[in-house]
């Protein structure tokens, strides 16, 4: 099984692989130079102009990216050059003066996936992963690697703060229904690379990047760290089709994009499938409350609509849950999950 | 033997992002009537759709007609909606955030288009920082803006210079929306076409002027995003058609339709011209995450659960739209939440006194009770003066709106009664001493014995009985510094109303609804609303809270 992850990349960046070239999670795919501060170099007076009649003199346009000793205005002989890389951001008709942001060192752009480099372009790098691919709905934090380790024993438990220990440095930890800012301060402070849950409170993750934002804005924070949900917000254990399968798993590299709400498992076994529309016999999962994150058999499509609690009256089905009642769920409420081929 | 029978079917459907909505509409009697109606989470497939629409045909149809009605169904003639495939993208690059930066956004925004960032020169980010956010968007437009007309902004040229920096050449459109005499200069940073100029959004400190660049993106949207036939969109379709009932009613209407991703508002007059906007951010999933929204919805419910509780469920609504409430705290805090989108869709020009209201799509015109649908368009758009409230319950109105003109207006008069559900007639104030009368109302049903005029004081919403297809003269007279609106010269306002599944409703709560502080006086005072309008009266007796 394969995916396809495209890595886009910036004006000016400079491609470091080739097609076919196979690369590691933590390999540089590209550099740039980003720029720093603006500053300001004196255009008018340098050209023996006024502010105003300066301004025809320029040779560049804003925005436009200048090598140290490009020429950046010229009249009668006399020119004004950049005295280093730079971005020309405006020219001030008030005081003649150019306002350029000089480019910095060159930081690498990594693609924190394993994969071959399928095809380059100016605009991104497509990458060939040989692994699985899970779209969650939510997530936060920057792309992230490490190894899998399951930290929870059963797909409902809450991910508890204890469960993190020196052994999960570096690591990705699949969580189960929850875990509270708290757990996910101290796994980022512990060095964890990222965490998969089922769900979690909207309110923990957005406290927790709260409390992230302002200890980068004092310089406490280092490193990158992700978060992704993979069935829903609030209490959400993972579906037990699904933790099990992380279970086989365990020890397996992996890729997590926060932002995107991904996660790649290399060299994996396709993941229990979802499909809309659940038909009689299908194992099921449930993603509204009462019942979210419930997974259980359908039994039976009512024949007619049935009214929910709030009155909403919609096609619904019997649904046995595991370890649970049976009862009527709206079938909009339902996805089936398909088995794992060969399992 | 057989018999022949000779029948017409139509089918109207409308596609939703995250509902599709289908109705059957067929010649009975030599009359056009709604014969069924289905609606489901579009992923699950048009043939879903039609199998559905078939089950609930037979059940309704002559007995005789079983046999041919899965060919009947499949010939039928489709008129079809649907929203845009997907959401155009848009950056905005300004000077400030309050100025510039927000009256830019909400423009976009209006037009329909989703803001994938808005970066300005005052948002705490460094120049690098800026640069590597926009440069890691796909985005589909750029819209750039600062600067005070009259004068000269080397900071809205840095602006600019941002996004020349960071974009491609000849890749999405650039507008310039900023100050007029730097718009040459703007213009020059990018290729030839490539950047077009509109007025001003922010042309003085004090002034918004949001209608040149909310047009322009409308129109791009649909040249840059939906290259598919535009009249099938229901962006365009839905004011259209509610146009074209403006024009045959002769009524003043607002339609609104809160969607899973965004949201339409229509204001159509009474000679048939309408002004549309498509509110990219204005749908159910646009309150996921915005700071402040979870803690608003679960004061606005009152039953809905804590703010965190709620924030869970914005997020639900983001992630998995198809889903649907199946608890009450959650159908509370889904309606809070329409009544809120709903606001934020009339907030940008107060539209004056209204004839008709219309509900449309799934949140509103689906909703379990026709008080509910009532409370999110009278909480929400809270329509001054007297009103009557509809809803879209067949969704047909969009579907409608894809037709040619004088084809709309045909299919209008034939669906005559069954085109919408009537609610029933508001009469909202404004104004007035709390505790205090705000208007006393005379009822003069005809056939009924002369009523006691209602009073009804600041604060309260009453319900009184008026069933569909009922009319009553109203007398009303508004107490001192309450306004219903209009300017008057007589102390008595006359007026008819006309009935529904509501019926006439009273609501002396103000423009805007403010709530109590305390959370238990609050709890209770949106309780005492909600039971006002959805109670079961005793015919003729008024409900009150």
């Amino acid at each position: 099984m394969s995916v396809v992850h495209r890595v886009r990349l910036p004006i000016g960046a400079v491609s470091m692989v080739e097609a076919g070239h196979v690369v590691e999670p933590a390999e540089v795919l590209a550099t740039r130079r980003p720029p720093g501060p603006g500053v300001s170099i004196p255009i008018a007076a340098r050209l023996h102009r006024s502010p105003a009649d300066a301004a025809a003199c320029l040779s560049v346009t804003a925005g436009s990216y200048l090598e140290a000793g490009e020429r950046l205005a010229e009249d009668r002989g006399r020119e004004v050059v950049a005295p280093s890389a730079c971005l020309f951001l405006a020219y001030d008709r008030d005081d003649g003066s150019a306002l350029v942001a000089p480019l910095l060192g060159n930081e690498p752009i990594v693609g924190h996936v394993r994969g071959e480099v399928s095809s380059i372009d100016e605009e991104g790098i497509e990458l060939r992963i040989s692994g699985a691919l899970l779209e969650g709905v939510g997530g936060t934090g920057s792309a992230v690697h490490g190894e899998l380790r399951v930290a929870v024993h059963e797909p409902g438990e809450e991910l508890r703060a204890s469960m993190i220990d020196v052994g999960a440095t570096g690591r990705i930890m699949v969580g189960g229904s929850r875990a509270s800012a708290e757990t996910l301060t101290r796994a980022r402070a512990m060095g964890v690379a990222g965490i998969v849950l089922g769900g979690v409170l909207d309110k923990e993750l957005r406290d927790f990047e709260a409390t992230q934002a302002r200890r980068r804005q004092v310089g406490g924070v280092r490193g990158d760290f992700a978060v992704v949900l993979l069935e829903g917000f609030g209490k959400v254990g993972l579906d037990p089709g699904l933790f099990a399968w992380f279970q086989a798993h365990e020890g397996r590299m992996a890729s997590l994009f926060g932002d995107l709400a991904r996660v790649y498992v290399y060299d994996a076994d396709p993941p229990p499938a979802r499909r809309a529309l659940p038909r009689p016999g299908d194992r099921v999962i449930a993603h509204r409350r009462p019942h979210a994150g419930r997974a259980g058999e359908l039994v039976r499509v009512l024949g007619a609509p049935h009214a929910a609690a709030s009155g909403i009256a919609v096609r619904s089905a019997l649904v046995r849950f595991e370890h649970g009642p049976t009862v009527i769920v709206p079938l909009a409420n339902l996805e089936a999950t398909e088995a794992i081929p060969g399992s | 033997m057989t018999v022949a029978i000779e029948t017409e079917l139509a089918l109207l459907i409308d596609v939703g992002s995250a509902w599709a909505k289908a109705s059957v509409i067929g010649r009975v009697r030599g009359r056009w009537r709604l014969v069924t109606r289905a609606a489901q989470p579009t992923a699950w497939g048009a043939g879903e759709l039609h199998r559905s629409l078939l089950e609930r045909l037979e059940a309704a149809v002559d007995p005789r007609l079983v046999p041919g009605l899965d060919d009947l169904l499949a010939s039928a003639n489709r008129i079809e909606c649907h929203t845009a495939r997907r959401p155009g993208r848009i950056v905005v690059a300004a000077v400030s955030r309050e100025l510039s930066g927000g009256a830019a956004r909400r423009a976009a925004e209006a037009a329909g288009w989703q803001v994938a960032e808005l970066v300005t020169l005052d948002d705490g980010r460094s120049l690098a920082d800026r640069l590597a956010t926009l440069q890691s968007l796909e985005t589909d437009a750029w819209v750039i803006a600062g600067g005070f007309d009259g004068t000269r902004s080397p900071r809205a040229l840095e602006a600019a210079a941002l996004v020349a920096s960071a974009r491609r050449r000849g890749s999405g459109p650039v507008i310039w929306a900023g100050s007029t005499e730097i718009a040459g200069e703007v213009a020059a940073l990018f290729e030839p076409g490539g950047c077009s100029t509109v007025d001003n959004v922010r042309p003085d400190p004090r002034h918004e002027v949001a209608a040149p660049l909310r047009e322009h993106l409308q129109g791009l949207l649909r040249t840059v995003v939906a290259r598919e036939d535009e009249t099938h969109l229901a962006a365009i379709a839905l004011p259209k058609a509610v146009g074209a009932l403006a024009r045959a009613s002769g009524l003043r209407i607002l339609a609104v339709d809160i969607g899973a991703r965004g949201a339409i508002s229509a204001l159509a007059e009474p000679d048939g011209s309408f002004d549309s906007r498509i509110h990219g951010g204005g749908g159910l999933a646009g309150l996921a995450g915005t700071p402040g929204s979870a803690a608003r919805v679960s004061r606005l419910a009152g039953d809905a659960g804590d703010e965190a509780t709620v924030a869970d469920l914005l997020q639900t609504l983001r992630s998995r739209p198809a889903s649907l409430p199946e608890t009450p705290e959650e159908l509370s805090a889904t309606h809070a939440a329409a009544r809120m989108q709903a606001a934020s869709l009339i907030e940008e020009a107060a539209q004056g006194p209204l004839d008709l209201v219309i509900g449309c799509g799934s949140t509103i015109a689906g909703a379990p009770l026709p008080a509910q649908a009532a409370r999110i368009l009278l909480d929400g758009l809270r329509p001054i003066g007297v009103t009557q409230l509809a809803i879209d319950t067949a969704s047909v109105l969009g579907p409608l709106g894809t037709l040619p003109d004088d084809e709309i207006r045909e299919g209008i008069g034939l669906l005559a009664e069954d085109l919408l559900m009537p609610l029933g007639t508001s009469v909202v104030s404004r104004g007035g001493e709390p505790g205090r009368v705000a208007m006393r109302v005379t009822v003069h049903r005809p056939g009924w014995p002369a009523a006691a005029p209602i009073e009804v004081r600041t604060g309260q919403l009453q319900v009184v009985p008026l069933a569909r297809g009922q009319e009553a003269e109203l007398t009303i007279e508004p107490g001192d510094g309450v306004t219903l609106g209009a300017g008057r010269r007589s102390p008595r306002i006359q007026a008819l109303a006309t009935g529904g599944a509501v019926g006439l409703i009273l609501d002396a709560r103000g423009i805007p609804i403010v709530l109590p502080r305390r959370g238990d006086d609050r709890r209770a005072m949106v309780a005492s609303w909600r039971d006002a309008l959805a109670r079961e009266p005793a015919p003729g007796v008024e409900r009150v809270a």
